[in-house]
């Protein structure tokens, strides 16, 4: 498969402190890529940097073959980002929200509603688009983040911990619209807590820890490396690899 | 440049439909300014009963030819009692407490004035009145204002060697007055007290609601939309237009719907210069806009936002003359109400509104709204930021 992502010695610290410590990686087109790591060890961070939203203060990333320092707007016309916080406008429908959002990627008035109408089918909200999003559940507050995300329909979309707190129908609906995504041709960066999560969507997986990637493969070679894949679990291989000692 | 005002005019159009349909909001902004300008005009005019008789104005005036009679006549055409006294009479007057004070006059005034050297008006006041202090020195400041223009026309034609004899200035005293004194505090009562609490209550709460956005743009800034709009393209200028054209939106909003109310329903008098009211407000407007995007970015969080705007707004009301007319304040709390663009916009509106400035009397007023909004903007552009501390 073709490299979409390239990051090259990635680094990025705050107050002196490294956040990121010069980390290199690559996602594959067309794969769900699982960026696994304990509290504080530089998965948000890394996600900023790569979305352009905060500049690295060493290294480069090319997404599509275009730099995130050089060749910002290029690399913003490809991506879409759901931040782990609910990063939407609660007084508003979610359909409402889809639109804004929509019109601020460059889409008319009728391509947003198009699109959004399309967005809301995708994430199972097509029934209750025009109610404001306050009233959602949280599950369905967070398929409506996912789908802002897939307005300017992304070659390479962000999800930072998309199903905290939901129940598991709601999950399971984002399982399944993230996997249709990867089918459909999207290239997915997906990071969680949810070790079973991981091994179930992602074709490859990342283990960051204190700044750096300690590990990458797939979910059957990061368990070879701890025991035998069929009867060790991927939060063994995390725990193998990142220590039992508390974080936060 | 074109997509950077799409983007801004997208934003603040999602936030003025946010703004609507937020009743509390809209209960705040518009219906609470109503409600406290109506209570506290009732309070003001069951301390100060209409009287029934047309304003008194003392003036003691010497010299009873020329340029003072003609202010004088000025007074009465306008609906004043213009009560004429000698000085040793207003004095003895003002010692009885006949009076609260009155505009002294000199006997060289008048001459003054029309071959240019200095000419005095002075205010003579007991200091038990302020509100006829504040009056009288209105009235006074408007007359000298108005005499200023005589005299730098005096001077002017002095600074072109044309020296007026005698009898060219007893043929100017013929012509008809130059000075044309326009006061509209005629009718029944001195003063309709709405008119000075609906423009205090106005001025507050426009800057209140301006004050309590920051913290919606702090929220936008925690749940992290902001960076969501900069990953899709927006630029922080853009947003940073957006958030002042809402703010400034709302506050249109607000000065629309009050002023509206103010004259349909409660018969407000906006003065002489009704386009002055206007001018004076959306400046106020400016200003408050830009204070409110400035306090989003020197705060981290939305509860401090919100606790600063509340203590700014409260704080700054009472200086600013809000909650009662600064003309009244003792000068200390005036000099310090002059740190605060309400103190600038109230001053402008009791002027043209109660004591019948005209346009050009109030532009220092107008001018300093404009540095307020400047150094607000200024400091908002340099700080803004679209992430939450890290």
């Amino acid at each position: 498969m073709d490299t979409y992502l390239q990051a090259e010695a990635l680094a990025k610290r705050f107050d002196g402190v490294a956040a990121v410590d010069g980390i290199s990686f690559v996602i594959r087109t067309k794969e769900i890529f699982g960026l696994l790591g304990p509290n504080g060890a530089g998965k948000t961070t890394t996600i900023r940097m790569l979305s352009t939203i905060l500049a690295p203060d060493a290294g480069d990333v090319r997404i599509g073959g275009h730099s995130v320092i050089h060749e910002r707007d290029e690399v913003r016309k490809r991506i879409g980002v759901c931040p782990q916080e609910l990063a939407l406008y609660p007084e508003l429908s979610a359909f409402d929200n889809l639109v804004f959002f929509g019109r601020m990627t460059g889409l008319s008035g009728r391509a947003a509603k198009a699109r959004a109408r399309a967005v809301l089918a995708e994430v199972g909200l097509e029934d209750r688009g025009g109610e404001t999003v306050k009233k959602y559940s949280g599950g369905m507050k967070r398929r409506v983040n996912i789908a802002i995300a897939l307005m300017n329909r992304p070659e390479l979309l962000f999800l930072d911990e998309p199903t905290v707190g939901i129940d598991p129908q709601s999950r399971n609906k984002i399982f399944e619209t993230v996997l249709g995504l990867r089918d459909e041709g999207t290239t997915v960066l997906y990071t969680t807590h949810y070790m079973e999560e991981a091994d179930r969507l992602c074709d490859r997986i990342g283990i960051m820890d204190r700044g750096r990637i300690i590990a990458v493969g797939t979910p059957a070679e990061l368990k070879r490396q701890v025991g035998d894949p069929a009867r060790t679990t991927l939060e063994e291989v995390f725990l193998r690899l990142t220590g039992r000692k508390l974080r936060d | 440049m074109t997509l950077l005002i799409r983007h801004a005019l997208l934003l603040a159009a999602k936030d003025m439909r946010i703004f609507w349909r937020d009743r509390f909001s809209l209960t705040f902004a518009l219906i609470f300014p109503l409600v406290f300008a109506g209570a506290f005009t009732l309070a003001w005019e069951e301390e100060d009963e209409p009287t029934g008789a047309a304003p008194r104005l003392t003036v003691a005036a010497a010299d009873q030819q020329g340029l003072p009679e003609d202010l004088v006549t000025a007074l009465t055409d306008a609906g004043w009692t213009a009560d004429e006294r000698s000085f040793e009479g207003a004095l003895d007057a003002l010692g009885q407490g006949d009076i609260g004070g009155f505009l002294l006059l000199p006997a060289d005034f008048g001459t003054a004035v029309t071959t240019g050297s200095e000419a005095r008006i002075r205010v003579v006041v007991s200091g038990k009145d302020p509100t006829e202090a504040a009056m009288l020195e209105s009235v006074a400041r408007t007359l000298a204002g108005r005499s200023e223009t005589v005299m730098l026309a005096v001077r002017g034609a002095g600074a072109l060697a044309v020296v007026p004899d005698a009898e060219q200035l007893s043929a100017v005293s013929q012509l008809p007055p130059l000075v044309s004194l326009e006061v509209r505090r005629t009718g029944e009562r001195r003063y309709n007290p709405i008119d000075f609490t609906l423009p205090g209550y106005l001025t507050m709460f426009v800057f209140f609601v301006a004050a309590l956005g920051a913290g919606s743009i702090v929220l936008e800034r925690e749940t992290r939309t902001l960076e969501r709009l900069v990953s899709n393209g927006v630029r922080a200028p853009s947003i940073l237009a957006g958030k002042f054209l809402v703010a400034t939106g709302r506050s249109l909003t607000q000065l629309a719907v009050l002023w509206t109310v103010g004259v349909f329903a409660l018969s407000i008098d906006l003065g002489a210069s009704p386009g002055a009211v206007v001018i004076v407000s959306l400046l106020f407007a400016l200003a408050s806009a830009a204070f409110g995007i400035m306090l989003a970015t020197m705060v981290d969080t939305m509860r401090s936002a919100s606790s600063i705007a509340m203590l700014a707004s409260l704080t700054l009301a009472p200086l600013g003359g809000c909650w009662w007319p600064l003309f009244i304040a003792p000068d200390w709390l005036q000099a310090l109400g002059r740190l605060t663009p309400h103190a600038w916009a109230n001053d402008a509106f009791n002027r043209l509104m109660v004591f019948g400035a005209s346009a050009s009397d109030v532009v220092p007023n107008m001018l300093t709204l404009v540095a307020f909004a400047i150094v607000f903007g200024a400091i908002a552009l340099v700080r803004f930021r679209l992430s939450p501390p890290t």
